[in-house]
C-alpha cells in the first residue's frame, strides 16, 4: 500500500500530488530544494546528480511522513529502478581519464559510477540497516517496478519500502517518482 | 607562504565541493579530518589527486597522506618543499 | 524450494563450470601483470579474457560472453528460453561502460545503457520479457539470485536465468587505482601482507526453478538477505554491521555445524577482509571454515556472486573446501578458520557472502538436498 509519494522532474515538484513552489529548473532546482527544505547536510554538494535527486526526493517523502527521529532501523528497504544507471557520473568520470595529457582519475567521481550509491546515501542519512537495491530496466514500467517491490516484502524483516524510479541522463535532465510503501 | 595557503584553501574548496565555504572560513592550523573540516577517506584520495594535478607531487604511499593532510599549514609546507610545478 | 537447474562459468580459466572448478582445485590462476595495457600509466594485475577470441561485430565482449554462458547453461536442459514464463536477470556493475571512451566506435553508444545491453541478450534468445538488470555494486551477483528466488516464489515465472558479467576496461581499472585499492601483485585475501585487490573478467550463469520436492543431489537456494551498513559510501562498516545482519538472516535457525564453509568476499583490501572477520564472529560463525576465491579470478564484480556460488556448489559436491590462494598468515583481528590448501568436508551447505560500495552487503545460504 502506498502511503506517500514524491515526483520531481527538471521543472516540476509534486508531494502527494500537490505542487511544491520553486523558482529554479534542472540542477539549480535540486540546490533550491536542498536549501529550502533540508539545509543541514552539506554532503549533498559532493553527490552526483542521481544521488542528489534520490536524496532530495527521499527527504521530501520522509518529511511528509513526519516523526523523523533518525533512530537506526532494519525494517525499511530502499529499492530504486532507472534507465540510465549512473550515466551522468560515468560521463563525468570518463572526462577525468579521456585525455592522456590530462589524465587524473578522480576517486570522488569514480565512487558515484555505481547507481546503488544513491540508496546507500539514503541509508546513511537515515540510519537504515535494511535492504538497499538498485535495478535497471530500459523503459519506465510501473508493472515491473510494483511487482518487484511487492516481492521485496518476502524479506523476513522488511515492513516498509522507499521505492520507485530515480533517473537522470545528465545534470539538467532527471525524473524521480518515488513512494513510501507499506507491507 | 601566505599566498600558497590561500590558494590551497581555494583549491581544497573546489576539489572537495565544500559549497558555502570561503577560504577565510578555514583555519589553516585546524585538523582537516575528524573534528576540523570533517573530511573523509574519499576526500583524502581526492586531495592526493589535487596535489598531483596542481603541484606535480605524486604520493607513492597513500598512508603518507595522514601526516601531510594534518592541516592546511602542514600541507602547504609539504607542497612548498616538494612541488615540481 | 528454489532449485538450481544448470550453471556455467566463462572465465580465463575455462568455458564450462567443470573446467573452471578443475582449474581452481589444482591451484591455477589467470592473474597476470599488465604494463601499459589500454594506455594506463600504471601497471596492474588482473585476470583477463583474450579479447580477440571474443571479438564480434554484432555483440560487445560483455554481451558475447553472456550469450555464450547462457547458451552453454541451457544446453543440457529442456528449458524453452522463448517462453514468457522464463525471466532473464543480468547482474553487472559497469556493463558496456567502455563505450563512453571517445575512441570507441564499434557499437552504438546507446548500448552503454545496461537495459539496452540486456535487451541484446533477450533478443538473441527470443525471450519476450523485459530483462531486469541488477546493478548493486559488488554484491550484484548475490542480489540477482535473491531476486530470482523472489520471482519464482511469487509464481510468476517457471525459470529465472541469472547471468553475472563484467569485463575490465581503462574506466574500471583507473578508478580502482585512484582509490589506491589495487594490489601491485597477486592479491592475498585475509593475509597479513595483503595490499589490495585484483580485477577480473568473467560471465557466470545459474538457472533456477521452483520445486515442491528435491532429491538429495539438487542444490537449493534456501534464503538470502541484503543489508546496508548505513555508514559510508566507500568504506565498509568498522563493526561489520550490514554483513553481520545479512549473515544472521541467511543462517536463520541452521546450526553453524551444518555449514561446510563461508565463501567470503575476501577481496584482499585491508578494510574489507577485516570487516568480514568481525561480521563472521558477530554472527557466531567463527568456527566455520572461510575461503576466498579472489586469488584465482580477481574480483569479477557483477559476475563474482554467481561465479563464486557455482564454484562453491561444485566444491561441496566434491567434498572439498577450496583453498584460499594467496593466503599465508592471518592478517585480520578476529579469528578465522582459513587455509591456502584444499580441505575435505562432508557437510552439505555453504554461505556466500559479499559486500560492496554504497555500504551494501549480501549473504545467501545454499544447501544440497535442501535443509532437512
Amino acid at each position: 500500500m502506498i502511503k506517500h509519494q514524491v515526483y520531481i522532474s527538471s521543472n516540476e515538484v509534486l508531494v502527494d500530488g500537490n505542487p511544491l513552489t520553486h523558482n529554479e529548473k534542472g540542477s539549480a532546482l535540486l540546490t533550491e530544494l536542498y536549501r529550502n527544505h533540508i539545509g543541514d547536510y552539506p554532503k549533498f554538494f559532493k553527490m552526483d546528480t542521481l544521488s542528489k535527486l534520490g536524496f532530495i526526493a527521499s527527504e521530501l517523502l520522509l518529511n511528509t511522513e513526519g516523526n523523523r527521529d533518525f533512530e537506526p532501523r532494519e525494517d525499511r528497504a530502499v529499492i530504486f529502478f532507472n534507465r540510465n544507471a549512473s550515466l551522468q557520473a560515468d560521463t563525468h568520470y570518463q572526462s577525468t581519464i579521456q585525455n592522456p595529457e590530462n589524465f587524473f582519475p578522480s576517486p570522488a567521481a569514480f565512487v558515484y559510477t555505481l547507481p546503488n550509491i544513491v540508496t546507500g546515501e539514503i541509508a546513511i542519512r537515515n540510519k537504515y540497516f535494511g535492504e538497499t537495491s538498485f535495478m535497471v530496466i530500459d523503459d519506465y514500467d510501473e508493472k515491473i517496478i510494483m511487482k518487484n517491490l511487492e516481492n521485496a516484502f518476502q524479506d523476513p524483516i522488511t515492513k516498509t519500502i522507499i521505492g520507485g524510479w530515480v533517473d537522470c541522463s545528465d545534470e539538467e535532465h532527471f525524473e524521480a517518482r518515488i513512494f513510501l510503501m507499506e507491507k | 607562504m601566505d599566498e600558497l595557503i590561500y590558494t590551497l584553501k581555494q583549491q581544497i574548496i573546489e576539489a572537495l565541493n565544500l559549497e558555502d565555504m570561503k577560504p577565510e572560513d578555514i583555519d589553516e592550523n585546524a585538523s582537516l579530518f575528524g573534528e576540523g573540516l570533517g573530511l573523509d577517506s574519499i576526500d583524502a584520495l581526492e586531495l592526493i589527486v589535487m596535489m598531483e594535478k596542481n603541484y606535480g607531487i605524486k604520493l607513492k604511499d597513500p598512508t603518507q597522506g595522514k601526516e601531510i593532510f594534518k592541516s592546511v599549514a602542514v600541507m602547504a609546507d609539504f607542497i612548498a618543499k616538494n612541488r615540481t610545478k | 524450494m528454489i532449485v538450481c537447474v544448470s550453471h556455467n562459468i566463462i572465465s580465463p580459466l575455462g568455458t564450462t563450470s567443470a573446467e573452471n572448478y578443475a582449474a581452481v582445485k589444482s591451484g591455477k590462476s589467470a592473474l597476470r601483470k599488465y604494463d601499459g595495457l589500454w594506455g594506463l600509466p600504471e601497471p596492474f594485475v588482473a585476470s583477463l579474457l583474450d579479447r580477440k577470441a571474443y571479438a564480434d561485430e554484432k555483440y560487445t565482449i560483455d554481451e558475447r560472453i553472456v550469450i555464450d554462458s547462457i547458451s552453454i547453461a541451457l544446453k543440457n536442459t529442456d528449458i524453452d528460453a522463448t517462453s514468457k514464463k522464463v525471466l532473464f536477470i543480468i547482474s553487472t556493475t559497469k556493463g558496456n561502460v567502455f563505450l563512453l571512451d571517445k575512441n570507441e566506435n564499434g557499437f552504438p553508444k546507446e548500448r552503454v545503457r545496461l537495459g539496452m545491453m540486456a535487451r541484446q541478450i533477450t533478443k538473441h534468445f527470443h525471450n519476450p520479457n523485459e530483462p531486469v538488470v541488477v546493478s548493486n555494486a559488488c554484491i550484484s551477483g548475490v542480489c540477482a539470485q535473491i531476486e530470482a528466488m523472489r520471482y519464482l516464489e511469487s509464481g510468476e515465472y517457471d525459470y529465472v536465468i541469472v547471468c553475472g558479467v563484467d569485463v575490465q576496461s581503462a574506466f574500471i581499472v583507473s578508478g580502482f587505482q585512484s582509490f589506491k585499492a589495487l594490489s601491485p601483485d597477486e592479491c592475498k585475501p585475509f593475509d597479513a601482507n595483503r595490499q589490495g585487490l585484483n580485477l577480473g573478467d568473467a560471465a557466470a550463469t545459474i538457472i533456477y526453478t521452483k520445486k515442491d520436492k528435491v532429491n538429495e543431489n539438487e542444490w537449493v537456494a534456501c534464503r538470502g538477505a541484503i543489508r546496508n551498513d548505513a555508514n559510508h559510501i566507500s568504506g565498509p562498516s568498522r563493526v561489520g554491521e550490514g554483513s553481520f545482519r545479512a549473515l544472521r538472516i541467511a543462517l536463520g535457525d541452521l546450526e553453524p555445524e551444518k555449514i561446510a564453509f563461508i565463501n567470503a568476499h575476501g577481496t584482499a583490501t585491508s578494510y574489507n577482509d577485516e570487516m568480514e572477520s568481525i561480521a563472521i564472529e558477530r554472527a557466531g560463525l567463527s568456527g566455520v571454515p572461510v575461503n576466498s576465491l579472489k586469488g584465482y579470478y580477481g574480483h569479477t564484480m557483477g559476475a563474482a556472486g554467481v561465479l563464486e556460488t557455482i564454484l562453491s556448489m561444485q566444491a561441496v559436491d566434491d567434498h572439498n573446501i577450496l583453498g584460499t590462494r594467496g593466503f599465508d598468515t592471518i592478517g585480520v583481528t578476529h579469528p578465522l578458520d582459513i587455509s591456502n590448501q584444499n580441505r575435505a568436508t562432508e557437510k552439505r551447505a555453504f554461505i556466500k557472502l559479499l559486500s560492496g560500495f554504497g555500504g551494501c552487503n549480501a549473504a545467501l545460504l545454499m544447501a544440497k538436498g535442501g535443509l532437512q
